[in-house]
């Protein structure tokens, strides 16, 4: 009468692994497909303005006819306080430099230095004149538009005549 | 020699690697796409404008924002500002059939192809004996050779519409965007966003009647596969509702 055998002790069969990499490579190769890399990390917090009909930028991403620059609270609070108490809530940031002090930021030279390096460390293809380079502004919703304008002058003293405004497409929700 | 067995080799760490390198991908790019609105800034002119040439306030679509982020456009002031885009479509297209000189919107031009091919005519002849003078100015030149292409772009522009007449607003109408140094860059962008979607609508228009489909179509498609017809599309629409800005650097 004993159909049903009593079980022994019967080690579990290993689950079969070896499609793994397989199933990994093929989401490996997904991001690098539908990813763009980051142009930089910024020390600061933009949160952007929504907007519509939008100008892609990945065209000139790939081509390097664009530089970035970030305006936003210091992501540090400590920072942020300290920079808030000088009456300097919003900082711009250019590549790994933060400009810090109001000093800084209203220093004339340092946008124009900026923007000039930049465009000496192009590739050698790009045959793009400077007035044709980009330059986006990546603003934080809150940050004072007389910020932009301060930009607007310094890229208008050395040429660089073309500037966008970045926001995130909400494609007219 | 006797025939050996080639030991497998051990795959057991490839997934590892993989989701290493998996990892690192994710990490350092992004998903989302960067997206703009580009705008040019006006060169930097080393003589002084002694009197500067007044432009009619008809032909002004002022959009004004101040430091508590009110709006006002074209001197009324604004509650909301998703209504900017149809103040500034009826800024464009008011008079576009009609001229009616009483209300306070841009008046339209209508030429037709004789007036145009008059116009190629007397601009070629004007940059050719610019060109000729000796010490003439190479600005000069360039400006004079601008205005022979802005004739040839009219030109086909008007071909390509397949009417008598181009209609096209004057010349001096534009879009004029005034902030305060305070006024938040969520409520700028706004404005910009909006003014985008005027242009957008108009344009979209404009094509559907023409070429039977949108701007948005024409704009991707181009972007795609770069077609010589797409760009004279592109810039026929541009001569029928022109994207001219003004950015007033604020005092304050």
């Amino acid at each position: 009468m004993s159909k049903f055998r009593k079980k022994g002790k019967k080690a579990a069969p290993g689950v079969n692994t070896s499609s793994l990499p397989d199933i990994v490579f093929m989401l490996l190769f997904f991001f690098m497909v539908a990813t763009t890399s980051k142009e930089s990390d910024p020390s600061v917090k933009v949160t952007q303005p929504e907007g519509v009909r939008t100008t892609d930028m990945t065209p000139y991403k790939q081509r390097s006819e664009i530089d970035f620059m970030y305006v936003g609270k210091p992501m540090n609070p400590a920072r942020a306080a300290k920079y808030a108490e000088m009456g300097m809530e919003y900082m711009l940031f250019m590549d790994n430099v933060a400009q810090s002090t109001p000093d800084e930021l209203y220093n004339v030279n340092a946008i124009r230095r900026w923007k000039l390096d930049k465009f000496d460390a192009k590739p050698e293809r790009m045959s793009e004149p400077i007035t044709g380079v980009i330059t986006c502004i990546k603003a934080d919703e809150g940050a004072p538009s007389g910020i932009i304008f301060d930009i607007r002058k310094e890229l208008q003293e050395i040429d660089a005549l073309t500037i966008a405004y970045a926001v995130r497409d909400n494609g007219g929700i | 020699m006797a025939k050996r067995d080639i030991p497998e080799i051990n795959a057991g760490s490839m997934a590892d690697i993989a989701f290493l390198l998996l990892i690192f991908f994710l990490v350092t790019t992004t998903m989302d796409k960067d997206q703009a609105y580009i705008r040019n800034i006006p060169k930097k002119v080393e003589i002084e404008i002694k009197d500067d040439t007044k432009v009619e306030e008809r032909n002004i679509c002022l959009i004004k924002a101040n430091s508590q982020n009110q709006l006002m456009v074209r001197k009324e002031i604004m509650e909301n500002p998703d209504d900017i885009s149809e103040r500034v479509i009826e800024f464009y297209n008011t008079n576009e059939k009609v001229n009616d000189p009483s209300n306070n919107f841009p008046m339209y031009s209508r030429i037709s192809m004789q007036e145009i091919q008059d116009g190629l005519a007397i601009a070629e002849a004007d940059a050719e004996t610019t060109e000729n003078t000796p010490n003439a100015d190479a600005s000069v030149i360039e400006y004079k050779y601008k205005v022979v292409d802005e004739w040839m772009g009219k030109k086909r522009a008007l071909e390509l519409y397949g009417q008598k007449e181009l209609p096209e607003i004057h010349g001096q109408a534009h879009v004029r965007i005034e902030v305060q140094k305070a006024t938040e860059y969520s409520l700028f962008a706004k404005i910009q966003s909006e003014i985008e979607e005027a242009i957008f609508e108009l344009r979209d228009i404009a094509a559907k009647e023409i070429f039977g489909e949108t701007y948005g179509v024409i704009t991707r498609r181009y972007a795609m596969d770069k077609d010589p017809n797409d760009k004279e599309k592109m810039d026929l629409l541009k001569i029928l509702y022109p994207d001219r800005f003004i950015e007033v650097t604020p005092k304050k």
